[in-house]
């Protein structure tokens, strides 16, 4: 999936565009861990994701546990509804500690 | 689509099935190895896929036939029992009945029964198996367990779930979501608990394999019970561990629950609380059994024996697969079959005919206007419309070996009924004709093939007197001719006894006591209505119709029948069909002011008229040395206004018989959309349909072979009428001298 | 079975083509889209780049077998997590763990009912 990065000082902010399954589910957790760990804050643009499964929503928990290890500011915004519908499933929303709010076409 | 119509693809598959299974049959007597494994193969898949297919259209009876025939098939084909004749004969049977069971589905009647066969087939199912067979393994079951210490049950009135996914499960596609949208639909989720406890390290990770857990409580709808809701988890069960424990399960449930899985039991005990799976109570408890038991040694988790059963495919199989996906594209386009509704096929033919004649005019039109780069463009048009037209025809020509496949089977059972030793020898079954015809044929050509079997093969001894093999042959036979399609049924029995024929004709009075007839016309009296020449009329061919029947139901389709015949060495009947009934390329002639349309592949050639033939008042030509009787067409069609000077002749074929049409005008060639002749022309002969042109105006299509008969009457009669005046001449001659 | 918008599409590879249309029709009434193909060979041409999100393969077929299209499908990129339901009968234990190993973890017992056919069709993926 394509994912664009856009660097501002140290704040990182990432958009992902496409589907997040488990087609695309190594490379994606590559370099969304290769940006964790680059960034020293990280914002995670779900808005443009189309495809969303359980292979995707674990690459998300593991970052999310990654950040919290490694101290880092870690946010997911304007999580799509392919995401929220996946989070709403598992019970997960609470879990991510992000006010979760519905794509809008506005950036973040 | 509607149901009806998948009945209906049910009905022509499940033929094709058993017609396949038959052939099978007949050649899995005399196979061995590999071949006879494919045989029984091939007839299992037929009654597999029949049993399939019955069963979506709930035909329970036929389900549970077919399903026992299988099992049979099945113990053949793992060689548990050994392949008599008694089981072909039986095999026979099962398909026989299959047959007439989708025949009752068909018309609706009630479904056959037959008591000995079905104790037949569960005598040979009954049979204990050559070799040990091992029993089927059997899936281990989720548990609903109730058992231990902690006999009372918990507060909960929810069923509780605990799933803990296998590694494989989302690369088997078998994603978790899915499981739990589809348990949603059987109640409601009270509270889900994900864990992601087991989630690695980054770079141990791989984002392939699942890592979750999920803790569940569900309210079960009112019809929901264990199984149900253990269903629904099938899939996964096998490589993932599923606990269900029902509403007011026992406290010893929750305690080996929580033993079983890997978080730890404060952990799990904590989410089960929070889930409302227990009360901090009831947890209180269960942790105290935990640790009694625990501290008793007893201690172990099942995640640690969860095993990964999966082993990467070898590079030998890539490497073959690599070669079956090369021959992909190759194989699919042979095999690949639309089936479709012969009324929709009919209904395009129709509309390409139009279009023949909607090119045809736009032609004309242009032609008139004289515009040659509309020409141009036109006749690139109608060279696509000719090819569309060739291919939309070629769609409704099916193989004759549609109609041959059944013979096998007719013969191999009319061999033993009759105690004959037959072989039946088909050739030509690529040989295409036109579908509607193929639905015609059958019952002729069975009738033609029982007779040879019946009247034509000599009982062994004679044949042996004769000096010819024990078994005889009877064989099929197809091919194109000169537009026509040629089936031959041939044996090589002792051929028609023609003083037989005689005698029976004399008997009915066909044919005077001392009138001399032709052999072929002698021949053709077995067509006459109740003619039989059998001795004894037998089971096989003596019911049913007559010959009289098969040649009219040939001329009905526009075919002819002849038959060639030799005295002790076997009979030949020859059926000569039209290719197609649609659209024909045409050669069209003038007379006077009216178009006629001659099928195209009737004519040899064309030619002028001498002279010569005119001003003597001749009926025939030389052509080349041969005698070529011809017709004149201005005569037979009573056509108006004097004939020009120089009129052509078009020398037409059709069997082995010539003739020549003599016309006014050649006019070149054309498509011809064939339609029935209007109510003015039904009665006159010679006319076998009309067409339109381009221009409009309607055109009359010759009937060739009725055509080239009255020129052969013609000559004959004439031939009879100048050698009774020679006789005469002779016989005044004699007078005279006297 | 990822959470998306649009239709989803199931590939139906059985060489009885009253069997296809019956669950075509079924499953079509039930909001899938259908492709349907007559063997494995054939199956496999049908994966032609276009997104199938679940496959439903006969064990027995001519040409090329359930087997064999379900390891061929496991070795293309783009459809080798796509779930895969078996149709194998009771008498084909055998079958369905070679099934199952290759890669096909869900089945349906021949002979059924369209119902039950889309009762395991929705345990894993919805229309």
């Amino acid at each position: 999936m394509p994912i664009s990065s856009a660097y501002h000082h140290d704040r990182c902010a990432l958009h992902l565009d496409g589907p997040l399954t488990i087609y695309e589910a190594r490379q994606s957790k590559q370099r969304l861990l290769d940006e964790l760990n680059l960034a020293r804050e990280l914002d995670i643009d779900l808005a443009g994701v189309s495809e969303f499964d359980t292979a995707g929503m674990q690459i998300l928990l593991l970052l999310k546990r990654e950040a919290g290890r490694l101290d880092k500011p870690l946010r997911f915004l304007g999580h799509s509804k392919a995401v929220l519908a996946v989070l709403d499933l598992y019970n997960l929303a609470g879990v991510f500690g992000d006010p979760v709010v519905l794509a809008s076409g506005d950036e973040a | 689509m509607n149901l009806e119509a998948a009945k209906q693809v049910f009905y022509e598959e499940s033929e094709e099935l058993l017609a396949a299974m038959e052939a099978a049959l007949l050649a899995v007597e005399t196979s061995s190895g590999t071949q006879r494994a494919e045989h029984l193969n091939a007839m299992f898949r037929a009654a597999h896929t029949i049993k399939g297919s019955a069963g979506l259209f709930d035909l329970g009876e036929m389900v549970a036939f077919t399903h026992r025939c299988e099992s049979l098939l099945d113990r053949l084909r793992e060689n548990e029992l050994a392949l008599t004749a008694d089981l072909i004969e039986l095999l026979f049977a099962c398909r026989d009945h299959m047959s007439a069971m989708l025949a009752a589905v068909h018309d609706k009647r009630a479904m056959p029964y037959s008591a000995a066969l079905e104790a037949q087939l569960d005598a040979y199912l009954n049979q204990p198996a050559d070799s040990s067979a091992l029993p089927p393994a059997r899936r281990p079951e989720a548990q609903v367990e109730r058992q231990g210490s902690g006999e009372h049950g918990v507060a909960s009135d929810y069923w509780h779930i605990s799933l803990r996914f296998g590694p494989d499960v989302l690369r088997n596609g078998m994603d978790p979501i899915s499981f739990v949208r589809y348990l949603g639909s059987l109640g409601r989720i009270v509270y889900i608990t994900t864990l992601y406890d087991a989630l690695p390290e980054p770079d141990q990770m791989d984002a392939e394999s699942c890592y979750l857990g999920l803790e569940i409580q569900f309210a079960a709808a009112a019809h929901v019970d264990k199984l149900a809701i253990e269903n629904v988890f099938d899939f996964i069960r096998d490589d993932s561990n599923v606990r269900i424990l029902p509403p007011h399960a026992h406290i010893a449930d929750y305690v080996r629950l929580i033993k079983e899985m890997p978080e730890g039991a404060s952990r799990l005990g904590e989410i089960l609380v929070r889930g409302g799976a227990l009360t901090p109570l009831e947890l209180d408890e269960v942790l105290g059994i935990q640790r009694e038991q625990a501290e008793a040694g007893e201690h172990r988790q099942l995640g640690e024996l969860l095993v990964e059963e999966r082993l990467a495919p070898p590079q030998a199989v890539e490497a073959a697969l690599d070669k079956q996906r090369e021959q992909v594209a190759h194989k699919t386009r042979e095999h690949r079959a639309v089936r479709v509704d012969a009324a929709r096929l009919d209904g395009l033919i129709d509309l390409v005919g139009e279009l023949v004649i909607a090119g045809a005019a736009s032609q004309l039109f242009a032609k008139q206007i004289g515009n040659a780069t509309l020409l141009e463009s036109l006749s690139s048009l109608s060279e696509l419309v000719e090819r569309i037209r060739d291919e939309a025809l070629s769609l409704r020509m099916v193989p004759v070996g549609d109609i041959f496949s059944r013979f096998p089977r007719v013969v191999r059972d009319a061999a033993r009924e009759l105690g004959k030793d037959i072989q039946l020898e088909l050739a030509g079954e690529d040989t295409e004709l036109d579908k509607s015809m193929v639905d015609k044929l059958g019952d002729p050509l069975l009738h033609l093939v029982r007779n040879a079997i019946d009247h034509g093969i000599e009982s062994s001894e004679l044949r042996r007197q004769r000096g010819k093999a024990d078994y005889g042959t009877v064989w099929l036979n197809a091919y194109h001719e000169s537009g026509s399609v040629v089936i031959e049924v041939g044996d090589d029995g002792g051929g028609m006894q023609r003083e037989r024929i005689r005698v029976r004709a004399i008997e009915r009075g066909l044919l005077g006591a001392d009138e001399v007839i032709g052999d072929q016309a002698l021949l053709q009296m077995v067509f006459e209505p109740g003619f039989s020449t059998a001795d004894n009329v037998t089971s096989l061919s003596g019911r049913g119709v007559g010959m009289d029947v098969v040649k009219r139901n040939i001329e009905a389709m526009k075919g002819n029948i002849e038959i060639e015949s030799m005295p002790g060495e076997g009979t030949v009947v020859r059926l000569r069909m039209p290719l197609t009934l649609a659209i024909i390329d045409g050669f069209q002639v003038a007379l006077g002011k009216s178009t006629f349309v001659i099928p195209l592949d009737m004519v040899l050639e064309c030619l002028d008229l001498p002279a010569d033939t005119v001003a003597a008042n001749r009926h025939y030509l030389n052509l080349r040395g041969e005698v070529l009787p011809f017709l004149n067409l201005r005569q037979l069609f009573e056509v108006g206004g004097i004939a020009p000077q120089r009129q052509a002749v078009v020398v037409v074929q059709y069997g082995s018989h010539r003739a020549g049409l003599v016309v006014d005008r050649l006019e070149g060639e054309l498509q011809a959309v064939i339609k029935p002749l209007g109510q003015l022309f039904r009665g006159v002969k010679g006319l076998a349909g009309s067409t339109i042109l381009g221009s409009g105006a309607v055109a009359l299509i010759l009937d060739v072979p009725d055509l080239i008969q009255r020129a052969a009457i013609d000559e004959q009669r004439r031939l009879a009428v100048s050698s009774q005046q020679e006789a005469k001449r002779l016989s005044l001659r004699e007078e005279n001298t006297r | 079975m990822a959470v998306a918008d649009s239709k989803k599409t199931i590939l139906i590879v059985d060489d009885s083509a009253s069997l296809r249309q019956v669950v075509h029709l079924a499953l079509v009434e039930a909001g899938y889209a259908v492709i349907e193909a007559a063997d494995g060979f054939e199956g496999l041409a049908r994966l032609d780049g276009r997104r199938i999100h679940l496959i439903i393969s006969d064990v027995n077929m001519p040409n090329m077998d359930g087997i064999a299209f379900v390891r061929a499908v496991k070795q293309l990129n783009d459809y080798r997590f796509v779930p895969i339901i078996m149709l194998t009968t009771e008498a084909q234990e055998d079958k369905k763990i070679e099934g199952q190993m290759a890669g096909a973890k869900a089945w349906v017992v021949k002979p059924f009912q369209p119902e039950q056919m889309l009762r395991a069709v929705s345990k894993l993926i919805l229309p």
